[in-house]
C-alpha cells in the first residue's frame, strides 16, 4: 500500500512536469497543444541518440531543452501564430486541430525513423533503489521528483520576479488590456510557446529512462491535460499539486481495481471534472 | 422525373456501385470498396455532428466500437444480421445518451478533448474485459459471402448520405448550422440549442453504430477492442476536414482521397504517407477551412459545377 503510494507520488511529479508545459500555453494563450506529448517523445528519442554516443541522460537535458525551445519557436511561427486574433473558443478548437495534425506527422515520422519498437534509455544506475523505512525509492524517480521541484521553483521565480514573467501574467489575464499597456502580445506568445515546448525536455528524459514508443505521445498528453483540468485553467501554481494528486489517485486505483484500470481512473475523473466543474476544482483565480 | 433529373449523378454512382459485384470477381477490389463505404459512413456520421453542428468530437470510435461489439454479440447468438445491426445502432444511441449527452454540457472548446477521454476509457475497458480476438465460428465462415457484406455496406453508406442530406435540408439542419455559427445568437432567436445538439449527437451516433455493425459483419476475425481504437475517431475527422466540413460530398471525397492515398502509398512509403496526410490536414485547417470542396468556389465555378458541389458549403469560423 505505502509502496504504491510512493510510486504514485513519484509518477505524479512527472505528470506535474508534463502538465506545466501544457498549462503554460493553455492558461496564457488558450492554445491546446495536443502534440505536446509527441514533442516529449521526440525529445526522448533525441536523448536516447545522445546517450548512445556516451552522454549521461541527465546531461542531455540542457541540449534537448535548447533544441525543443528552438523547435517550439519554429512551430509557433509557422503554424500557431495565425490563430492569435481568433476568439477564445475558436483558438482552442483550431489549435487542437493543428496540434492533432502535428501529432500525426511527428508520431509517424518517429515510427519511420526509429521503427515502432519500444525503447528505453538504460544507464548503469537505472536499477538503483534506496531503502527507507522498508520502502523502496528508485534513484531515477527521486531525481525526477527533485528536478520537478527545481523546475517549479524556476518557473515561479521566472513568472513572479522577471519583467517578462509579469508580461506573461498580464497577457494571461487579459490580452487586449495587456497590449494596450504596450506589451508585445505576439512576442510574449512566441516566447511562452517556446518555453512550454522547451519544458518538455525534462519529462522527455525521464520518460526516456522508463520506456517509450513513437505512438506513446497521446497517453502522456492525456496525463498532462487531466492534471491541467484538475488544477484549473490559468492556474499555473496549482499544476504541481494536481499532478501529485493524479499520481496518488492512480496509485489508489491500482490498489483497489488492479493495474489494468490505472489509465481509466484518471480519465473518468477528467471527464467528470469537464462536465461538473468546467473551471477546475482546485480553485482557479483566472477569469 | 424532376428527382431523376436533379439527382442523376448520385443515382448513377449508386447504380454502378450496386453492380460492382456482378462485374468483377476481384476480392481485393470489393474489400477495398467495403472499406470505402465504412469510411463514408463514419465520415457522414462525424460530419453531422462535427461539420454541421460544429461539435468536433473525437469520441466516435466509442460509438463505432459499441456498434461493432453489440452487432457481433447479437449476430453470434443467432439473431439475423439485419436485426443485429439495428441493435448495434441502438446500443450506440444508448451509449450516446448515457455518456455523450453529459459531454454536451462541457464548454465548447473542451468537447473534443472530453470525448477523446471517453473514447480512451471505452477502448481500455473493452480491452480489459474482452482481451481475446473474436473469430467467427466455422459454420459462419462456410456461409461467408463477400457480396452480401458489400451490399450491406453500400446500403448503410447510402442511408448515411441520405440521412445527412435530409437533415441538412430540414429545419433541424438550419438550427444545427445556426448553433455552429453562433450559439448565443441561435439561443437568442429561440432555438433550443441543447435539444438540437442532443439530436445531432443521437443521429450521428446511430449512424456510427450502424457502421460498426458493418465492420463486425465484414471482418472474419478481430480483437474486440480494435474497432474502439482511436484511429476510428481520427479517421472521420481527417477525411471530413480534407473533403469539406459541413458538406454532403466533402466526407465522401475525403474518404476516397484517404483510401486512395492509403492504397497507393502505404506499401511504398510506409508511415510517410500518414506524415503527408497530417501535413495536408494542417494546411487545410490553416488555409482552406472549407476543405477540397471550397476549392472550386475559389475559382468561381460554372452554375453546373455549383449544382454538383451544392450551395451549402460554408467554411468553418
Amino acid at each position: 500500500m505505502w509502496q504504491t503510494l510512493v510510486f504514485g507520488i513519484l509518477n505524479g511529479a512527472l505528470y506535474g512536469m508534463i502538465a506545466l508545459g501544457i498549462a503554460l500555453v493553455f492558461g496564457i494563450m488558450k492554445y491546446l497543444n495536443v502534440a505536446h506529448g509527441s514533442l516529449i517523445i521526440v525529445g526522448a528519442y533525441g536523448s536516447l541518440f545522445l546517450f548512445r554516443w556516451g552522454v549521461d541522460p541527465f546531461a542531455t537535458i540542457p541540449v534537448i531543452l535548447v533544441a525543443l525551445f528552438l523547435g517550439g519557436a519554429i512551430l509557433f511561427l509557422s503554424l500557431f501564430k495565425r490563430l492569435i486574433q481568433f476568439p477564445e473558443e475558436t483558438k482552442i478548437k483550431n489549435s487542437l486541430l493543428i496540434g492533432f495534425g502535428l501529432m500525426l506527422v511527428l508520431d509517424n515520422l518517429a515510427t519511420f525513423l526509429w521503427t515502432g519498437d519500444e525503447r528505453s534509455i538504460t544507464p548503469s544506475y537505472s536499477g538503483i533503489t534506496f531503502q527507507i523505512f522498508g520502502l523502496r525509492l528508485p534513484l531515477i524517480g527521486l531525481s525526477g521528483g527533485f528536478l520537478a521541484l527545481l523546475l517549479i521553483s524556476f518557473l515561479h521565480l521566472f513568472l513572479s520576479r522577471t519583467y517578462f514573467g509579469k508580461a506573461v501574467r498580464a497577457v494571461s489575464q487579459d490580452h487586449e488590456a495587456a497590449s494596450l499597456t504596450g506589451i508585445d502580445v505576439s512576442r510574449t506568445f512566441l516566447i511562452s510557446f517556446a518555453i512550454s515546448v522547451g519544458l518538455a525536455a525534462i519529462p522527455s528524459v525521464l520518460i526516456g529512462l522508463q520506456s517509450f514508443s513513437p505512438t506513446a505521445g497521446i497517453q502522456w498528453f492525456n496525463k498532462g491535460i487531466i492534471v491541467v483540468m484538475l488544477s484549473g485553467i490559468g492556474n499555473i501554481y496549482g499544476v504541481f499539486p494536481a499532478g501529485l494528486f493524479l499520481g496518488i489517485i492512480e496509485a489508489l486505483s491500482v490498489f483497489l481495481f488492479g493495474a489494468a484500470y490505472r489509465e481509466v481512473t484518471g480519465l473518468v475523473v477528467f471527464v467528470l471534472i469537464l462536465i461538473l466543474f468546467p473551471k477546475g476544482i482546485l480553485g482557479s483565480r483566472a477569469d | 422525373m424532376n428527382v431523376a433529373k436533379k439527382f442523376w449523378i448520385p443515382i448513377c454512382v449508386a447504380a454502378i456501385s450496386a453492380s460492382v459485384p456482378l462485374l468483377t470477381k476481384s476480392e481485393y477490389f470489393i474489400n477495398l470498396l467495403v472499406m470505402l463505404f465504412l469510411y463514408v459512413i463514419l465520415s457522414q456520421s462525424w460530419n453531422l455532428q462535427g461539420g454541421i453542428n460544429g461539435q468536433i468530437s473525437l469520441g466516435h470510435s466509442a460509438f463505432f466500437g459499441i456498434g461493432a461489439l453489440i452487432t457481433r454479440m447479437l449476430w453470434m447468438s443467432k439473431i439475423p444480421i439485419l436485426l443485429a445491426i439495428i441493435g448495434g445502432g441502438l446500443s450506440s444511441i444508448l451509449l450516446a445518451g448515457v455518456v455523450g449527452i453529459p459531454c454536451l454540457r462541457m464548454k465548447r472548446g473542451y468537447f473534443p478533448i472530453g470525448t477523446l477521454g471517453l473514447a480512451i476509457i471505452a477502448q481500455i475497458t473493452v480491452g480489459n474485459i474482452l482481451p481475446v480476438p473474436g473469430s467467427l465460428p466455422s459454420e459462419y465462415i462456410v456461409g461467408y459471402s463477400l457480396s452480401s457484406r458489400y451490399y450491406l455496406a453500400l446500403f448503410v453508406a447510402i442511408l448515411s448520405i441520405l440521412v445527412a442530406y435530409f437533415v441538412v435540408r430540414s429545419r433541424t439542419g438550419w438550427a444545427l448550422v445556426a448553433i455552429r455559427d453562433d450559439e448565443e445568437a441561435a439561443e437568442a432567436v429561440g432555438i433550443k440549442t441543447f435539444r438540437f445538439k442532443v439530436k445531432a449527437l443521437l443521429i450521428s451516433s446511430f449512424i456510427a453504430g450502424l457502421g460498426g455493425g458493418v465492420f463486425a459483419y465484414h471482418q472474419v476475425s478481430y480483437y474486440y477492442q480494435s474497432p474502439f481504437e482511436l484511429s476510428w475517431s481520427f479517421l472521420p475527422t481527417l477525411t471530413t476536414f480534407i473533403g469539406g466540413l459541413g458538406t454532403i460530398l466533402g466526407p465522401i471525397l475525403g474518404s476516397v482521397c484517404f483510401l486512395a492515398l492509403n492504397e497507393l502509398f502505404a506499401f511504398t512509403l510506409g508511415e510517410i504517407h500518414l506524415v503527408i496526410f497530417g501535413f495536408t490536414f494542417i494546411m487545410i485547417v490553416l488555409f482552406f477551412p472549407g476543405g477540397l470542396m471550397s476549392i472550386p468556389h475559389r475559382f468561381e465555378s460554372s452554375s453546373a459545377m455549383r449544382r454538383i458541389w451544392g450551395k451549402r458549403s460554408r467554411s468553418i469560423p
